[in-house]
Parts: C-alpha cells; sequence; structure tokens
C-alpha cells in the first residue's frame, strides 16, 4: 500500500470539508486581523520599533491560530467516531498522521497569507520573500508537533485546556529562531541565515520524532 | 475450518470487568449472532474481534493470523458496522467511500457495486450529512463491504434500517463468515443459524437456534 496515496486522501478529505463546511478558515482570518488591530492600537508603534514589536505581534496570532486549527484536526474525527473506521483499514497510522499534519499546515498556510499581508497594512514593515520563508518553514515544524498533540488530547475531555499546555512549550524553539528571522528580514540586527538554518534543524527533528511516534500515538 | 478462534477473551475497563474469559470458535461461511442485555459485554466482544480493541488477556485468531501482532495485515480480511456510523458529513455518500477505496487500496470502481448491494445508488452525490440516519448506515454498511471481507462483524446494524433490514443483511452477509450483535431474537433468528448469549460479560454458552423465552 501506498503512503503517499494515504496520506494525500487523507488530506485532499480535510481541505474538502473544510471547503464545503468553511468552519475554520474565516473564523482564524477574523481572529487574526483583530488581533493585528488589537496589536496596533495597544503599542505605541512607529517607524522605527515597528521592526521590533510586528514579528512579535506576528508570532503570537499564529500561535494561538495553530492552536485553533491544530485542536480541530483530530477533535471532530473523534467526536463523529470516522477515526477508528480509518484506523480499521490497513492504511499505515504514519500516512494517516502526515495526511491530517498537511492538511492542517495548508489551513495554517491560508491564515499566513492573510496574516503576512496585513501585518504589513497594520505596522508597514516590508512584506518580502525571507519573511514568508521564515514563517512557512516555522510552520512545518509547529504543524507536525501541533497535530501529534491533538492526537493525543483528542481522547480526553479538557482537551481544549491541555493542547496549548503540552505544544507550547515545544513550539518555543520555532517562536525563538522565527522571531529571530522575521525581525532580521525586517532589518534589524540577527543572522537570518543562522536563524532558518536552526529552523531547518528544529523541522527535521521534530518531524522525524512525530513520525515515529504516530504508530503508538494512533493505534489503541 | 475455522476462520476465528478466541481464547479466554477478557477485557477490563479500568475496575470493570467487561468481558471473562469468552471462548469461541466459528468456522468459514458461518453467521453467529450475539445476543445479551445492555452492558453485557458484546460491543466489547465485537469491537475485540474487529481488532478495534486489544483485550486485556485471551488470545485471537484470524484467517491463521495472530490477530493482535498482525492487525494491520489482517484488517483486509475484517469489515466491520460500528454503533456509531464514523462518516464525514460533508463529503457525499460517493466521496465517503471513494475515501476508504484509497486507504484499502481497493479500486473506485467498487463504490459504486457497495452503493448498489446496501440500495444507494440514487443518493450517491448527496452529502452523508443529508442522508437519513437509516441510509447513513446503510451507507456504513457499504464501507464495511467495499473491500469484501471474509469475516463481517455487524454491531446492532438493524437499529435504524427500518423493515426491510432483514433483507438487506441476508444480501450482504452472503459467502461472508459473520458475527452479529443484536438484541432482536426473531432477527438473530432468521439470519444466523448459531447463537451466543452473554450476560454480565461472561458467555452462556452457543446454540444452534436461539429459544425465545417469554
Amino acid at each position: 500500500m501506498n503512503p503517499f496515496r494515504v496520506a494525500l486522501a487523507v488530506a485532499r478529505k480535510d481541505i474538502r470539508s473544510e471547503w464545503r463546511t468553511r468552519e475554520m478558515v474565516p473564523a482564524l482570518a477574523q481572529f487574526i486581523v483583530l488581533a493585528l488591530l488589537i496589536g496596533n492600537f495597544g503599542f505605541q508603534i512607529d517607524a522605527r520599533n515597528a521592526p521590533a514589536i510586528a514579528p512579535g505581534i506576528l508570532w503570537l496570532a499564529l500561535v494561538f491560530a495553530g492552536l485553533v486549527a491544530f485542536g480541530r484536526t483530530f477533535a471532530a474525527e473523534r467526536e463523529q467516531a470516522s477515526l477508528e473506521a480509518m484506523l480499521m483499514t490497513p492504511a499505515s497510522p504514519v500516512a494517516i498522521f502526515a495526511g491530517k499534519a498537511i492538511a492542517a499546515s495548508l489551513l495554517l498556510v491560508i491564515c499566513e497569507a492573510v496574516l503576512l499581508p496585513a501585518l504589513t497594512l497594520f505596522f508597514g514593515t516590508p512584506f518580502t520573500g525571507d519573511v514568508v520563508a521564515a514563517v512557512l518553514l516555522a510552520t512545518v515544524g509547529m504543524a507536525a508537533l501541533g497535530v501529534m498533540f491533538a492526537a493525543i488530547v483528542a481522547r480526553v475531555r479538557a482537551r481544549e485546556l491541555l493542547l496549548p499546555l503540552l505544544t507550547l512549550p515545544l513550539w518555543i524553539p520555532f517562536i525563538i529562531a522565527g522571531g529571530q528571522a522575521v525581525q532580521s528580514a525586517m532589518g534589524l540586527p540577527g543572522n537570518y541565515q543562522e536563524a532558518i538554518g536552526l529552523l531547518i534543524d528544529f523541522d527535521i527533528l521534530f518531524v522525524v520524532l512525530t513520525s515515529l511516534a504516530a504508530r503508538f500515538v494512533l493505534e489503541e | 475450518m475455522s476462520l476465528l478462534v478466541g481464547n479466554g477473551l477478557t477485557h477490563w475497563f479500568g475496575r470493570e470487568l467487561a468481558l471473562e474469559g469468552v471462548d469461541l470458535v466459528i468456522d468459514t461461511g458461518e453467521h453467529m449472532a450475539v445476543l445479551g442485555d445492555n452492558g453485557a459485554g458484546k460491543t466489547t466482544l465485537l469491537r475485540i474481534l474487529a481488532t478495534v480493541l486489544r483485550p486485556t488477556s485471551g488470545q485471537l485468531e484470524i484467517a491463521g493470523l495472530n490477530a493482535f501482532r498482525e492487525r494491520r495485515r489482517l484488517r483486509h480480511h475484517v469489515g466491520y458496522v460500528a454503533h456509531a456510523t464514523g462518516l464525514y458529513p460533508a463529503l457525499t455518500a460517493a466521496e465517503n467511500l471513494e475515501f476508504f477505496c484509497d486507504l484499502q487500496d481497493v479500486s473506485r470502481t467498487r463504490v459504486e457495486e457497495a452503493l448498489d448491494a446496501v440500495g444507494l445508488t440514487r443518493v450517491a452525490r448527496r452529502r452523508a450529512g443529508e442522508l437519513s440516519r437509516g441510509m447513513q448506515q446503510r451507507l456504513s454498511i457499504a464501507r464495511a463491504i467495499l473491500h469484501e471481507p471474509r469475516l463481517l462483524i455487524l454491531d446492532e446494524p438493524d437499529a435504524s434500517l427500518g423493515d426491510d433490514a432483514a433483507e438487506l443483511l441476508t444480501q450482504v452477509m452472503k459467502d461472508k463468515t459473520v458475527v452479529l450483535a443484536t438484541h432482536d431474537h426473531a432477527l438473530a433468528n432468521r439470519l444466523c443459524p448459531r447463537t451466543l448469549v452473554l450476560r454480565h460479560g461472561r458467555s452462556h454458552g452457543t446454540a444452534t437456534r436461539l429459544r425465545v423465552v417469554r
């Protein structure tokens, strides 16, 4: 059985469901715009301090949007008992996990497509390829971790509380390295290449670790 | 020839004993009903036989394979209809089955055949969430037979099927080994020559026909 076919089928199914129900993306996009609006009025932002403050607001909005997006990936499957049906097939749990992670990442990328231009609009920070690359690289590892913890907490009642408690500490490396990369891409002192190298290392580490853990997490 | 052999199947949920030392042998092509009151352990037994749940102790062999060590290989041979339909409400009936074709590694041409087998061809393009409960149950049965399993495990499939439940199940169960849990004794007698009765998680033996005592 081809695991890529399974992963693509799972991702396609999730995206098709989201496209038809539009449960997540409009709400997340609205949340992101509101977060930026609050940031804009909450800080005294001018051309000098925008590159220092804007990355912080960017990562805050992204982290909370990610928690909501990843939290729903397995909760919906559990609620409608479809996860059991999926796991009753001979498909590899790792492929199923990969498919869920791809779909959740794409949802977050769509949110980022709203977030990054809106950040430029509200704060006047540059919208460059370097900023986009840093955010996309962080999304990969954050999605792998977020979806794995979402699968773990989907079994418990207090999942909305547990997911941030488990996920946020492990997202810190992405926020630090991503924050440095975005700040230096916006013109503050810092080594962009080094931060991007760190993000790539973290991506590889966490994608491998979560793939190894997926089998144990998904199978009872 | 035996397709399924279970020995001493026991399951605890925390401190509660759900199933205690159930032994059973089911031959290829045999249809067996599992009867019992609510909480008797029917669903727990069926979930174990479907390899969804690993028992606390006991051995289970299906088609000559160890059901717990080789469960992914085994899933090519097992179809399971659970209490919950486990469908994707935003996808159409056909799309639900196409998705499971990809996961079962079977050709998508099976979708039409499976829908036809459960009488849902005319609603193939309707979303699963818009179907009636009975139609959703039929779709869930179609999903279970998509890969033409040798062993079919049905947990109260008649619950919302309506008047033609027996005809539909007779058609679906043809040429398959079946374990069927139900509360309907008449249906069990009609579809299954053999019956296993569970009480408080214990097997009270099997019979070739159930004697309905009023």
